[in-house]
Parts: C-alpha cells; structure tokens; sequence
C-alpha cells in the first residue's frame, strides 16, 4: 500500500458517496437496495482489510494516520488517525450497518432509496467519531451523525414518532451545543497560552486548565456525552427513540450510535481533562450503578419487547462506564471490549425483536408464548442472545463484564459490589422475557414464519462472533492493548 | 494427559453442540447413541486418565484471555479429588444417558434433550477438572444454565418453565457471591490459579479469609441448595426424571460442597467459615428430613432428602473432614441416582402418577425396581453395612472428634436426622411397593420398564458396596482417605477403633430405630389408615412441612412480590413521571416554547435542517470574530 494513499478518507467517505449515489437511485427501489448493501459490504470488506494489513502500531499507538491543514485561519486541520480502539469500533459500526441492511431488507417499502442513503450517512457520521482526532472535525461528526438519524426516526418510524425523533435531537443536540462550549473554550485557553491556536488533540492536550474551570469543563463534556451514552438520569430520549424508531434504526442506534459517547470519553474527555475527569469519577461511579441497576429493574417491568431491550441496554452501557470510570488497564480492556459484545448482542436483541415485530406487527411480549416449539431456528437465536445478553460464560458478554467487575474492583471496591448486584437482576428480566416468548403457551394464536435463510445466515453470523469473542477474545484485546496502555499510563 | 483432559471435556461438549444444531435431522437412534457415546467417551478418557496417574498434575491446554495482568488460561487440574468426581460423574451420567433414551422414547424433542444432557456434563466436568476459578466459573454456570433449560423441559407447562427460572435465578444469587470472591482474590493476588490460591491463604489476615470463606459459602449455598437457598430444588423435580437424577441428586447440587473441599486449604483456616458451613449443614440436614416426612409427591420426597444429604457434606466440610464429605458425596451419587431412576420407573409404571398415597402393591409388579429401590433406601436410611451407612458415619464420627460444644451438639442434630431419614426413607418404601395396588389396577408396561431397570443394578450395587471405598479404622482403613487424605489440607481427628465402633453402634441403632418406627407406621395394617388419613385435610404441623416451612411463601411476599411493584414504580413514577415527564414539562412550561415545540413537531423536517445550518453558521461566525 502507497503510504500516500488517503486510505482513511476513503473508508471515511465511502459510506456516505455510496450513500449519495444510492439516492440517485430513488426511482428504482431494489437496485438502490441492492447497491446499498454492496457499498456497506466494500465498507466492510476496506475495514477488515486494514485490520488485517495495517503496519505495526507506532510510540503513540495509531498505525494510520492522515493530517492536512483545512481551515488554517482558526487552526482547524483535517486529522484522522486510526488506532486499536477505533479500528475494532469501524469494524463493528461496518458489520452492524450491513447487519441492520440485510436483516430489514424489506421493512421499508416508502422512499427506500432515501431510507438506505441515510443509513450509510449515518455510517460516515459514525465513523468520523471514531477516526477524528481534531476537536472540531469530532464535534463535526458529532453533530453530523444526528441529522440521518433524526431523519429516519421521523420518517420511517412507527407511533409517536415525531415526537420521539425531536425529543431524541434536542436532547442530544442541546448536551452537544454545551460540550462545543468546552472545545472552544479550551481552544481559546490553549491559544492563549502557546500562542498557537489548534483543535488538534495531541495539542490540546498539553493545555493547562485551572482546577475549576477543568471541572466546568468536564461537566459539559459528561453532560453531551452522558446524554447519549446514556448514562441515568439522562436517558430520557432512549425508551422512546429506541422504540419508535424503525427496526434498522435502532439496532444502529443502539448497536453504535451509543458507543461513540463512550468512545469520546474515552479519546477526548479523560485526557483532554484528567484531573477533572478524576474529580468527577465518583459521579460517574454512582451514575453507573445507579444505571444497571435502575435499568435492569425498569426493565423487569416491560411488557413492550423493545422497550424491555431499550431499558436492558441502558443497563449494560452502565457496565462500560464502569469500566471507564475505573480508568485501569484491566477495567477500561472491559470496557471496550464491552462496546464490541453490546453492539453485537444488544444489536441482535433488537434484530430479534424486530423480526418478530416485522412478522406479527405485535411488540406485547404478553402476546406471545411457546414460540420455541412453532419457529425453532428463531428460538435457538432468541435464547442464544438472551443468554449472551445476561452474560453466561463462554459468550461474549462475560468476558467484558467479567474484566470490568474485576479491573473496578481492584479500585474501587464499593462501586463494583453494586454492579455485582446487575448480574442477578439482568438474569431476572432475560428470562421473564425469555419465558414470555418461548414458553408457555400463547394467550391468542400467533402465527408467524421461521426464519429464512437469509436470515439464519445472518443471525449466525452474529452468533459466531458472540462465541468467537466469548471463548478467544485476543484478537481484540490484543488490538486494544497498546492504546490503553498509552491512555492509562500503564 | 492433556489428551486425556482435553478429550475428556471435548467430547460431550461436540456431542451437545453437534445435537444442538443439527439433532433434529438426525434420525433419533443416531442422536441418542451420539449423546451416549460422547458420555461414555468420556469415561474412558476418565479411566485413562486414572491408569496413568501419578500424581496431581496441572495442564494448561489454551489461554482463554488475557488483558494485562490479568491472565486466564485454560488450565485443568488433575488430583485424587477431581479424579474421583470425574470417574464417578462420567459413571452416574452415563448410566442416566442409557436410562433416559428408554424413558424418554415418546419424547418428540429428544435433540434437544440429549443436547443438553451432553452440555450439562461438559459443564459439570470443567467444573470439576478446573486449575483457574473463572473456568469453574464457567461450568459453574454452565451447569446453572442446562438445569434452567432442563428442568423446564417441557416448557407449554407454566409451572415447568417458572420452576426452571426460579432455579436459575436463585442458584445466581449464589453465584454472584462467588464472582465477588473471585474479584476480591485477584484484587489480592493477582492470580485465580485454585493451586496458587490455596498455597497463599496464610498471607492473608484472619478477617479476610472468613470473608472470602463466607462469600465462597454463599456461592455453595446457592449450588447446593442450603438454607437459605433451598428453595429452587423441590420445584426443579418438574424435569424429566433422569434430570431429577443427574442434575438435582448426583452431580449439580454437589458442586457447592465441591467448591468448598477444593478450596479448603485457603478458607479451611478460618473457623468462623468453617462453623458457619457445618451450622448451615447441620440445619439444612435437618430442615431437609423433616419437609420430607410429611411429602407425597415421591419425587418431592428425593428432592428433599437430597437437600438433607447435601447437609450432611456440608457437615462434613465443617468439621474439616474433607474426606469423609467427599466419601459421602460419591455414595450418595450413587444411592441418589439410583433412587431416582427408581422413581422414574414407578412413575413410568404409574403412568405418570407421583403421589405416594396413590401407589401400592408395586413390589410383586415391579420386582428389579422393588430390590433395587430397597437397596437405595437402605443406603439413604444408613442401615448397617451400606455404602450410605458408612459415608454418613464418617461424618458424624468426624463432628463427634472434633469435640467442641458446637460440633459435637450438630453431631446430635446430625443423629435426630439419621433417625428421620430412616424414618421417612421406609415410609416411601412402604407406601410405593407395599399393600395392595387399591388405585392403579394392573395396567403395569412391565416390559417397557424393564430396560431402564437393569440401569437400577449396578447402581444398587455400588450404594451397597460403595463402603468399601473407605472403611473405618477396625476394618482395615480405607482406599479413599489415604487416597484423598494428604491433599485435602485437613487433619480431622482419628477415631480410636472403639470410640469408632460406640459411634457406629449409636448410628446403626438410630437407622434400624426409625426403620422400625416407620414399619409401625405404616407397614402392614397401619399402612392403610395413613391412606384413609391421607385423605383428610393436612394438619397445620403437616402442611408446614409439607411446603418446606412456607419459605416459598416467606420469599414471594418478602422478595419477590417488591420487586414486581417496585419495577413498576420506578417505570411510571419515577421513569416515565419524573425523568419523562419532567422533560416533556420543562418543554411546555417555558412560556409560548411548549406552542413553539408544537409546531417544531408538525413534521416541516426543513426546518431543523435550516436551524441546524443556521446554529452552525453563527458559530463559525462568532469563532472567525473572536479570532480576528
């Protein structure tokens, strides 16, 4: 490979040129469905093809690296670097984005041109945050991110849509609008200081921030971010958007979308500001307990399956930030390690649940019942996720969790004993649902198909990498292992 | 060795799997001979394994994970302890495959029962060979996983499916302890190797050891089925009864008392831990025997006494005597089973009738399973010169040595509860096979029966003679403590030959006293006015035991009837009133926002797009102005 070539402006852009062409296609629905899917499979294909390929790791842990000045007048540059951590998380936004095309091929039947062009504008929005390393290109993609998704919410989406779509980006947007404040505000302190004025990370970083003013900061970059990842009490928008956003949407939302604010505290927040970061940490703590808890517990009470899945996943999110919040090689492995197995095991929840609601267009897990013996093949992959889900050993989820209880424990004792406390509650609501779905007998006759081939093939994929990541997760803390070691000082 | 380890857990876990994802396209011969194939596989690989033998040994056979120092390798574990379990765990399971493809012969969904029945062994044996605690983790909750989906195997049933949630989940709590112990000690040590850990206890301060003795203890309780956990065992007799047999009397529940006698030498120390195991054991033995006495349902009777019997090793662990629990433990593997496949061909004959009072007459129709189910109950009775006799005297005996005020009273305790087990063991004998078969009239498939007999012998034999696998001190001492006996890391006090033999005497009095009592009872004429008492309303003494001293009840209205209306609490008050509602009031309150909102919301998506473009624009605006 040409060492010149733009290769991360090409994995950056491909999505969203193959999303604009697809567009052009609106007039003719199922070879725009059909170029879609091949643009998300070259997407696929590019990022797996860097993992496999790319040069070894240098002293500051990015092995790809692209910077060219952009809007020099205010030291905006246009820097994208790709390290271990991004390049798992472009990996797993590519699969999952393919994922939610080819499972919810046919659920769109209005403007589906648009419906996938969004899909993939999405993905470059994604994809953005996890490759820019220059604050304002982030915020760039930050805020970029919102537009498609907020478009196919209102578009596409089912009940009160509407509502949910503008209630999900103003949340978002005004937590966003605060934590610009903050990249502008450091932007100007560093000028300041050094007489050079940048948004690039590896500069900012260096900025000398006054105790207080750094905890003012932070606050703005927990708030932006809190609110997407979400952390409680900040959830507010997810029930809703998750629920009424259409079945590819929110296996995107939840699947990736929600990394990217873990994923930006983890680049951007911790070591732009490290001291309010460990100021802040008993807040994070707290918050995440709270969320595991909280979630696992509301998440008893749902009889709406995606809600039930919604409210599971603000559980889960509470598991990473833990493990961030613990900021220990071992715990922030978890961590990371975590955003993979939640997007591809809260992802394929919602796949599951969306299937069903595609077949019988009935969300009440009450409705069902003693699905295990009509539709076997789609009640093997149901139990299979649920169990990934509540963390059974030998699946991925286990794996994650199990490194950030231990890694948080070493530190902080107290906060990991609460979370312990998330494995006997998450059991407790897996197999209420489980039992709604699979067992018993239905309260009114539900007829609905197995699987399809495609389907199943799709499914397993999901499956295979759920055992792939439970039993020999090296690949990615291999991958991971350098950055972290870098971020945490270890 | 590694071969012999690898393939030992190998096998049943590709059997389970294969079974799993394509059993049912496989004609069923093929799949049943699969499952039992890949069990019996695995007892030879036990055998091997035990021919070459030398002494304990560790193999790593793969790293799992490993993120800093955190390092988990797939290391297995091969010592006189783990090697005994997985001879005996390969043999009980094995027998219960064969038995089941009889039993289960009518059964549409054999893959999947066959799947998990492999998976259960797969998990139970990684268990049991595990060098690192996180892979003991793992079949630690592997085996809590195939119960869930076992007991609930026939899952239309609601009260099938609920009993396997409820184990599932009450075994967890249990768990959840253990996974906070296994977080503590490598916050201490870095490391989960079993053999580090137990080599690095005297480090520790007293404090600390008691700590991790009692979360270790609370994951037992969990397994095994203890007070105060007791409470998923009798529902999960909704499974099949091989599962009955298999998962909830010879294997699963004994991996609390397992966990404990491997980590003995790191816990062992504490004796604050160790009281606490044998007060648990003492009164779980004891709560166990008395719900027990006043069941009908026969499957409920073997669940409880298996609740009894899994006090007793506890017992055993607490008085140190490692031993003698381990020695129990086999035995009772081998009577358990064997009563409940005993069980499954009374049912069987019964045509699915479990209640005791309904039975009868069983002996002359019924006569392998009569000797058999004899044999069995003579062992759980601890009648003089069966394996169970022994077993649980080595137990007692063990406590008496001990000689504090507290063990020697849980002796006592132990005694009273040797005498009701003999009690109710005979009743059940009494009642099945006894009498004249007055409800069910002579509809017996004695020949669809009879393979899954021939199971019942050689288990009948080895609860009958599994004595010899340790015999006390006056008989010539036993193979098993010497085997067992320098690495379990206790010293229990050695029994003189007569003080060995008093004792014994003062058990075998008490089992053949409650045989006796139990003969009045209800054998002979007696036997039918407990029928005609049986039809009456329970007294309120009865009732109390007949619904294990109303815990299930205790817990609904303590634990799990809160957390329901709590869970919906904090869904509409706090969820959707307070953090929802907050928001969408905040939006409306601000003034002329909430009609401004309102029309935001009207769907002119043009204009977000135009505000979006237009916030983006002033902000660029006011960064091009603060930078001039």
């Amino acid at each position: 490979m040409n060492p010149d070539f733009p290769i991360l402006t090409l994995l950056l852009f491909l999505p969203l040129v193959g999303g604009l062409s697809v567009a052009l296609l609106w007039r003719n629905p199922a070879t725009a469905r059909f170029f879609a899917l091949l643009v998300g499979l070259a997407e696929l294909a590019l990022g797996a093809w860097l993992g496999s390929s790319a040069p070894a790791a240098g002293p500051t842990g990015y092995f790809l690296y692209q910077d060219l000045p952009w809007i020099e007048r205010f030291g905006i540059r246009y820097t994208l670097g790709m390290d271990g951590i991004s390049l798992v998380l472009v990996l797993l936004t590519a699969f999952i984005t393919v994922i939610a095309m080819l499972l919810f091929w046919q659920e769109v039947k209005e403007r589906v041109a648009l419906y996938f062009a969004l899909l993939l504008a999405t993905e470059t929005g994604i994809l953005g945050v996890f490759l820019s390393l220059d604050l304002f290109l982030f915020y760039l993609f930050w805020e970029a991110m919102l537009i498609p998704m907020f478009f196919l919410i209102g578009i596409w989406g089912n009940g009160r849509k509407l509502y949910s779509a503008v209630k999900f980006f103003l949340y978002t947007f005004i937590g966003s609008l605060l934590m610009l404040v903050a990249i502008i505000v450091l932007y100007l302190m560093h000028g300041a200081q050094t007489g050079s004025y940048s948004f690039a990370l590896a500069e900012l970083v260096h900025t000398q921030v006054p105790y207080t003013t750094g905890l003012w900061l932070f606050a703005a970059f927990l708030l932006a971010l809190g609110v997407k990842f979400p952390l409680v009490p900040l959830h507010g928008w997810l029930p809703d958007a998750y629920c009424d956003s259409p079945s590819a949407g929110t296996v995107v939302l939840a699947g990736i979308l929600a990394k990217t604010a873990a994923y930006a505290l983890i680049r951007f927040a911790y070591p732009l500001l490290p001291e309010a970061a460990h100021a802040f940490t008993p807040v994070i703590y707290v918050c995440a307990v709270i969320g595991i808890v909280y979630g696992a517990w509301v998440a008893f009470a749902q009889t709406d399956m995606k809600r039930l899945v919604a409210y599971s996943s603000v559980s889960h999110m509470g598991f990473i930030a833990l493990g961030i919040a613990a900021w220990s090689p071992v715990a922030l492995s978890g961590a990371v390690l975590q955003m993979v197995n939640h997007g591809i095991t809260t992802g394929a929840l919602f796949v599951m649940v969306g299937m069903l609601a595609e077949r019988t267009e009935d969300r009440e897990s009450l409705h069902y019942g003693g699905l295990w013996g009509k539709v076997p093949v789609l009640a093997f992959f149901f139990l299979f996720f649920n169990m990934a889900s509540a963390g059974l050993p030998g699946l991925n989820n286990f794996v994650g969790e199990f490194l950030v209880l231990v890694g948080t424990f070493r530190v902080a004792p107290g906060a990991a004993l609460g979370a312990f406390l998330g494995i006997v509650l998450t059991l407790v609501y897996t197999v209420r649902l489980v039992q709604d779905i699979l067992f018993g007998t239905p309260s009114q006759p539900v007829s609905l198909s197995d699987l399809s081939l495609r389907e199943s093939a799709t499914l397993a994929s999901l499956a295979v990498i759920g055992v792939y990541l439970g039993v020999h997760p090296a690949p990615v803390l291999d991958l991971i292992k350098v950055p972290i070691a870098l971020l945490t000082k270890a | 060795m590694t071969t012999y380890l690898s393939l030992m857990l190998l096998i049943p876990l590709f059997g389970g799997v294969l079974n799993a994802l394509v059993g049912r396209n496989l004609p069923r011969r093929l799949a049943e001979s699969l499952a039992c194939a890949a069990v019996w596989g695995s007892f030879v690989c036990a055998v091997l394994a035990a021919l070459a033998y030398h002494g304990p040994e560790k193999v790593v056979v793969a790293q799992w994970f490993q993120a800093f120092d955190l390092a988990l390798p797939l290391s297995l574990y091969l010592d006189p302890l783990s090697l005994s379990l997985c001879l005996m765990i390969c043999f009980v399971c094995g027998l219960i495959h064969l038995y089941s493809v009889f039993y289960m012969a009518a059964e549409a969904d054999y893959a999947r029962f066959f799947a998990l029945l492999n998976l259960f062994v797969f998990a139970m044996l990684s268990l049991v060979l595990a060098e690192n605690l996180v892979l003991l983790y793992l079949g630690w909750e592997g085996v809590g996983f195939c119960s869930y989906l076992l007991i609930g195997f026939w899952y239309t049933e609601k009260e099938n499916a609920d009993a396997g949630r409820k184990a599932f989940i009450t075994t967890r709590i249990g768990d959840t302890a253990l996974m906070v112990a296994l977080a503590w000690l490598f916050q201490l040590f870095g490391t989960l190797s079993i053999t580090q850990l137990n080599g690095m206890g005297f480090l520790l301060p007293a404090g600390i050891v008691t700590a991790l003795g009692l979360l270790m203890l609370a994951g037992a309780i969990g397994k095994s089925a203890q007070l105060p956990l007791m409470v998923w065992l009798p529902d999960a007799m909704a499974g099949p009864t091989p599962v009955s047999a298999m998962i909830h009397a010879a294997t699963m529940v004994t991996a609390g008392v397992y966990l404990l006698a491997r980590m003995y030498p790191l816990i062992g120390s504490s004796t604050v831990t160790t009281s606490a195991i044998a007060i648990v054991g003492g009164l779980t033995a004891f709560y166990g025997a008395s719900c027990a006495l006043a069941q009908r349902d026969l499957k409920r009777v073997l669940a409880f006494s298996t609740i009894s019997q899994i006090g007793y090793m506890m017992l055993g662990v607490g008085a140190g005597a490692i031993t003698a629990a381990t020695f129990h433990l086999l035995v009772h593997a081998f009577f358990k089973a064997l009563l409940f496949l005993g069980a499954g061909c009374v049912i069987t004959a019964m045509h699915h009738e479990q209640d005791i009072f309904r039975m009868g007459g069983l002996r002359r129709t019924l006569p392998i399973t009569f000797w058999c189910f004899l044999a069995g109950a003579a062992c759980l009775a601890g009648l003089p010169l069966t394996g169970g006799f022994f077993s649980k005297d080595s137990i007692l005996t063990a406590l008496w040595m001990k000689g504090t005020a507290l063990t020697q009273a849980l002796y006592f305790l132990g005694l009273l509860t040797a005498l009701i087990t003999a009690f109710y063991s005979f009743r059940m004998v009494y009642l099945v096979f006894f009498g004249s078969n007055a409800h069910q009239q002579g509809h017996h498939e004695q020949s669809d029966v009879l393979p899954m007999e021939l199971v019942l012998i050689p288990l009948a034999l080895l609860g009958l003679f599994g004595g010899v696998l340790d015999l006390p001190g006056y008989l010539g001492g036993g193979f098993l403590g010497s085997f067992l006996g320098p690495l379990s890391g206790a010293h229990p006090v050695e029994a003189s030959h007569t003080e060995e033999l008093a004792l014994q005497g003062v058990a075998a009095t008490l089992a053949l006293a409650g045989v006796f009592a139990a003969h009045v009872r209800y054998g002979g004429a007696a036997r039918d006015n407990r029928l005609q008492e049986s039809l009456l309303k329970p007294a309120p003494l009865v009732a109390f035991l007949l619904n294990g001293w109303y815990f299930d009840a205790l817990y609904r209205a303590l634990l799990i009837r809160p957390y329901q209306a709590l869970s919906r609490v904090l869904w509409q008050q706090v969820d959707e009133g307070v953090i929802n509602g907050g928001i969408d009031r905040l939006a409306d309150g601000v003034g002329s926002t909430g009609s401004w909102l309102g029309r935001w919301t009207t769907g002119q998506v043009a204009v977000y797009l135009l505000s979006f473009a237009a916030g983006g624009a002033l902000l660029l605006g006011y960064l091009a102005w603060r930078s001039l």
